[in-house]
């Protein structure tokens, strides 16, 4: 396509004058980072930001393995204690060696529960960390934590730092911050006091641009180099059938979920949420609304994990085997309104979402169509995320409300604190006994086969139970240009280090 | 004069409490906390009841508006609780962006709007008059986000020729490095200001139109229009000379009042096109209820509203002495 | 203020133009409540009947403008859409205009404390910018078609409010008010009989052209997602929907945008021709 640009003279000039594009990316995000503390990091571009400023005593690769990053070695003598060692010589961008006092006063502040760290629920099993010598550090353990390794890519920051990390970050990972222009952009410059030496990437900078549709555009119209997740379905169709870009689709870290309130009086039987749960279309909700970009799920654990079990079902779309459940629930349409109804009593449901994702909206809207067909007069709530989220179902006030979890690097993130009896994120107050004692199982077993097992049992009966009914596992797209600075590894985690010429 | 300036800026002393009580009361209604938005969906209630502490929004609402009051007077508009700086910082960082759009806007609007308003009173009823009116009133007609969501396609994605997003350096920057000799800067910050300006002008531009043409038709009814054309001056002559001058005098008023509709705009747009200003602050900090930022957002638009309006009635005055200010 | 005063000769028709455009604006506008009114019976299709493997179809004579993105028929929820706006509109100027016409009468008639009071109180109004206020009161209510039209009648009173005031303030001394005061009439008979009817011209005119202003707030809030829910066939709605999909899909978007922009043309050339006709101010001149 022949473009006539007023750009292409600022391109001129910016190479006549030195300021090299080949070294340069310009990578899209949907959120400004609220901070660049990675303690305190709560939303996606923060996540990725501080993987860049910031390094880990672990790297997890795009398959979740964590590898040594600035720990070079670590061995668990007992199941209730870990020895990190330190690579020898680590520097903070500041110059400032890093040591295993910073391990420590990073675990620590992390723990206390008045530097209110969103995270901090990932930790609480660790009893105390303590820094044997200048490299080694021990973390103890209150119980036995298996997913803890996966978390432990938690940014190392310095102890004795007098500046705000929020705003002026010191780390010792491949990027340092160059320029934060709030709201509008991060821009990051490779580090020369990496462990690994600097990136091939010279400078990074995370536009940020809210709409979807409109960063998609943007990356057509070449302001951008790289898009990923969330990205319309439309978009992301278009996209990947075109061959001027690069695309990755991959499985992703997410699942988007109906939470059924088991506290409701409606929904305290697992045979009503069953019934519901067969009203779900998820085939044309996965094909038609999110245009096969993500893909149907068929229980809790992600098929990436290494805990999956395809042979898991949850209820599937099933019309008439729902009338009939409902109708052995005592259901029917007796005044012949079309609606169910029990002792003089209506069948009405409210369905919610948050309106900021337009794809749930519209799920809710299909699913809505599917249960009132079914004589089920159902009703949707929207509202914005502060009301819905907060305001609404972490208060328990809902009945059935889709939204979604993310990074979900380890089973026990998706399971322990969302359905364990009384558990801080069980917001649909939802308890067995038996699926206590497997998720408790699940995250102090030892080796792997017995964890597996216990996810899988657990996954079965949440599967029957449906207090939670995954619609669908999300996928991860990633589009960037052709000619990109360094090769390119995609991460699902959405993070850029497989960008800049480092392993992903 | 001065008795006057000094009489509207103590009215505006109990404006801004108003306001600011009206916002707190609409940020108490509002359901969602921010300490639980802020920790995000993992975080605990007890971690949540433990960060409310922390940012006093555990205090009632009379002790909590009292506090922001005291605050006020000592000219801190309080600390963001999403963004860890002072809001007035944030803001600071931030109108440049919108004022710059809202000029823009309102200088491309002002063009065509006189042009087109002027063309259209030459011949009333003509073809180009009708017409004018009816791309005016389509103009008034034409939904903001819509608009823009179309502009964004034809000229960013379609044919490729202004970034679809974002914003290049400063424009009175930009400005400077052009008049030093390297016009880049400037290309590039006019080229990212186009379709924003430009979306966000066409409805003042189509109601700014309509005034100039009805205000025009006024006075080359007037006498001493009449005298003039009858002395022979040529017609042309008599409406940019004679007619023009005494025309826009009305018009100084509405392009004043416009400044305010476009800031009010702006937030659509802004959104739309990713511009670093107030306006996507704004959804920003509702989204997250962000009660410090959001207060100190709705004063500052207040502030600049009450100035505008101020200088438009003091200009007026100004220009026309038949108008006295009391 | 100098403004208030500008109002009057904000804009007038040439004359050949005035009846047509009236013409026009009311042709335009009484076709979209006639198709608001009979919906019921225009419709020719059910609005919640979703057809997936249908989405996006063209106009076709089963489905007279298309199907969206959930195979619905886009004729009939167009037409039920109709109904939505309108009625909020309807809603949100009646209220809007009661509410500033009182405080309109009342602030101009009386002057003194009570004027500075209200105009105060309308200052406060007028200061806050309206999408942000709108957005606010919306998110206080909730979302529902009473709500989204409360949330309009706060940031829209405060213009019949300053328009009445002023059409008071002249009209206080005019020798007819000034003979009924004389002869002992007591304020509310005066502001009732004498200076009520001859306000209502530019209270009408302003009505109308607030139903072309209510609807594109009503879009926009729903653009946002602080609308009415679904499955209520907003206008609005659409388009956002629309616009999600207007990559590959433009046609939602342009339909919706388009009987968006054509209502609210028809209320203003509605509320133009009815200016000529009944502002008293115009009727003297050229």
């Amino acid at each position: 396509m022949l473009r006539f640009r007023l750009l292409a003279a600022t391109a001129a000039l910016a190479l006549a004058t030195g300021i090299a594009g080949a070294q340069e990316l310009v990578i899209g995000a949907d959120v400004d980072a609220g901070t660049l503390d990675p303690r305190l990091a709560r939303d996606t571009t923060a996540y990725r930001s501080v993987n860049l400023i910031y390094s880990g005593l672990v790297h997890l690769t795009p398959e979740l393995e964590p590898v040594p990053d600035l720990a070079e070695s670590w061995e668990s003598p007992d199941p209730k204690t870990i020895v990190f060692t330190l690579r020898e010589g680590l520097k903070f961008s500041d110059g400032s060696a890093l040591t295993a006092e910073d391990v420590v006063f990073t675990f620590e502040t992390i723990l206390n529960p008045d530097f209110s760290a969103p995270q901090r629920g990932l930790f609480t099993p660790i009893e105390s960390v303590e820094a044997v010598d200048e490299r080694t550090v021990r973390f103890n353990l209150a119980s036995p934590y298996a997913p803890l390794l996966s978390y432990l890519d938690m940014g190392i920051v310095p102890s004795d730092y007098d500046g705000d990390l929020s705003t002026d970050p010191v780390g010792a990972g491949p990027m340092v911050l160059s320029n934060w222009n709030r709201g509008s952009e991060i821009v990051l410059s490779a580090s020369d006091s990496y462990w690994a030496g600097a990136p091939e990437v010279k400078e990074l900078t995370l536009r940020i641009v809210g709409d979807n549709a409109a960063r998609a555009q943007a990356f057509e119209a070449g302001d951008l180099d790289v898009i990923q997740s969330p990205l319309s379905p439309g978009d992301i169709k278009r996209l990947a059938a075109d061959d001027s870009y690069n695309s990755n689709l991959s499985a992703g870290l997410g699942v988007t979920y109906l939470n059924m309130n088991t506290n409701n009086p409606l929904l305290a039987d697992p045979a009503t949420r069953r019934a519901f749960a067969m009203l779900v279309d998820q085939s044309t909700i996965v094909d038609a609304i999110y245009e096969g970009v993500d893909e149907v799920a068929n229980s809790i654990i992600l098929p990436s994990s290494w805990a999956y079990d395809a042979s898991i079902a949850q209820p599937t779309f099933d019309p008439e085997g729902a009338k009939a459940a409902f109708a052995e629930l005592g259901w029917s349409d007796s005044d012949g309104d079309g609606v169910l109804d029990r002792d003089g009593q209506k069948l009405s449901v409210t369905l919610a979402t948050h309106s900021e994702d337009p794809n749930r909206i519209q799920a809710v809207e299909f699913l809505q169509a599917t249960m009132q067909q079914a004589g089920i007069d159902a009703q949707v709530q929207i509202s914005d995320w502060p009301s819905f989220s907060t305001g609404y179902v972490q208060k328990g006030e809902h009945e059935i409300a889709l939204l979604g979890w993310l990074n979900i690097v380890d089973p026990d993130r998706l399971t322990y604190n969302q359905l364990t009896t009384g558990a801080g994120l069980n917001w649909g107050g939802y308890s067995n006994e038996e699926v206590d004692k497997l998720l408790e199982e699940g995250r102090t077993a030892l080796d792997q086969e017995a964890r597996k097992a216990a996810y899988q049992k657990a996954a079965a009966i949440i599967a029957e139970e449906v207090p939670y009914y995954i619609i669908s596992y999300q996928g991860y797209h990633l589009f960037y240009k052709k000619d990109m600075p360094a090769d390119v590894t995609a991460n699902p985690r959405g993070t850029f280090r497989g960008m800049i010429g480092m392993p992903g | 004069m001065t008795a006057y300036v000094i009489r509207r800026l103590l009215l505006f002393v109990p404006m801004a409490i108003g306001i600011v009580v009206v916002t707190f009361c609409l940020l108490l209604l509002i359901p969602g906390d921010p300490a639980a938005v802020l920790l995000g969906q993992e975080a605990t209630p007890e971690a949540i009841a433990t960060l409310r502490r922390t940012l006093g929004l555990d205090q009632p609402a009379y002790i909590q508006l009292f506090i922001y009051f005291g605050n006020i007077l000592q000219g801190d508009l309080g600390q963001s609780i999403f963004q860890n700086a002072p809001v007035s910082e944030i803001i600071l960082g931030r109108i440049g962006a919108t004022l710059e759009l809202a000029i823009v806007a309102l200088t491309m609007s002002a063009a065509i709007g006189i042009t087109l308003g002027v063309i259209a009173a030459m011949r009333p009823g003509g073809i180009v008059d009708a017409s004018a009116m009816l791309l005016a009133q389509l103009g008034i007609s034409m939904p903001v986000y819509w608009l823009a969501l179309l502009l964004m396609l034809a000229f960013a994605v379609m044919l490729g020729w202004l970034p679809a997003i974002g914003r290049g350096e400063p424009l009175v920057s930009a400005f400077g490095m052009a008049l030093a000799g390297n016009p880049a800067p400037l290309l590039d910050s006019l080229s990212h200001i186009a379709l924003p300006a430009a979306s966000l002008a066409v409805n003042s531009a189509a109601i700014i139109s309509r005034l100039v043409r009805a205000s025009m038709l006024e006075v080359l009814n007037e006498d001493f229009v009449r005298t003039a054309r009858a002395k022979g001056v040529r017609r042309r002559q008599v409406i940019w000379n004679h007619a023009l001058r005494n025309a826009l005098l009305p018009v100084i008023s509405v392009i004043g009042l416009r400044f305010g509709a476009l800031l009010g705009g702006a937030i659509l747009t802004e959104t739309i096109f990713a511009w670093p200003g107030l306006g996507q602050l704004t959804i920003a900090a509702i989204s997250q209820r962000d009660l410090p930022l959001i207060q100190g957002i709705v004063l500052t638009f207040a502030m600049i509203f009450a100035t505008v309006t101020l200088i438009v009635d003091l200009l007026y005055a100004v220009v026309d002495p038949r108008i006295r200010l009391k | 203020m100098a403004d208030t005063q500008l109002r009057a000769r904000r804009f007038r028709l040439p004359k050949r133009l005035r009846n047509a455009a009236l013409l026009i604006g009311a042709a335009i506008s009484s076709t979209i409540i006639l198709l608001a009114i009979f919906a019921p019976f225009l419709a020719t299709h059910d609005l919640a009947a979703m057809d997936m493997v249908n989405r996006f179809s063209g106009p076709s004579f089963e489905h007279l403008l298309g199907t969206d993105n959930f195979g619905r028929d886009i004729w009939s929820r167009l037409i039920y859409g109709a109904r939505i706006s309108l009625t909020i509109a309807i809603i949100a100027v009646t209220c809007s205009a009661i509410i500033g016409t009182i405080v309109g009468l009342v602030s101009g008639y009386f002057g003194g404390w009570i004027d500075l009071l209200l105009m105060r109180l309308t200052d406060i109004f007028l200061g806050f910018p309206p999408l942000l206020l709108v957005l606010a009161v919306v998110a206080v209510l909730g979302p529902g078609l009473f709500n989204v039209a409360a949330s309009l009648v706060v940031v829209s009173w405060t213009e019949y409010a300053r328009v009445v005031r002023s059409t008071t303030l002249s009209l206080r001394e005019q020798n007819y008010v000034q003979a009924a005061r004389a002869l002992g009439a007591s304020p509310w008979r005066i502001l009732l009989r004498e200076i009520l009817p001859n306000s209502l011209g530019p209270i009408t005119v302003l009505a109308s052209l607030g139903l072309g202003t209510a609807i594109v707030w009503e879009s926009a809030l729903s653009f946002l997602g602080f609308g009415l829910p679904p499955p209520a066939p907003t206008w609005g709605w659409s388009l956002s929907y629309g616009t999600r999909f207007i990559r590959d899909e433009p046609w939602l978007s342009v339909v919706s945008g388009a009987a968006i922009m054509i209502t609210v043309l028809g209320f203003n050339l509605l509320g133009d021709g009815l200016r000529d006709v009944l502002d008293p101010r115009h009727k003297t001149r050229g």
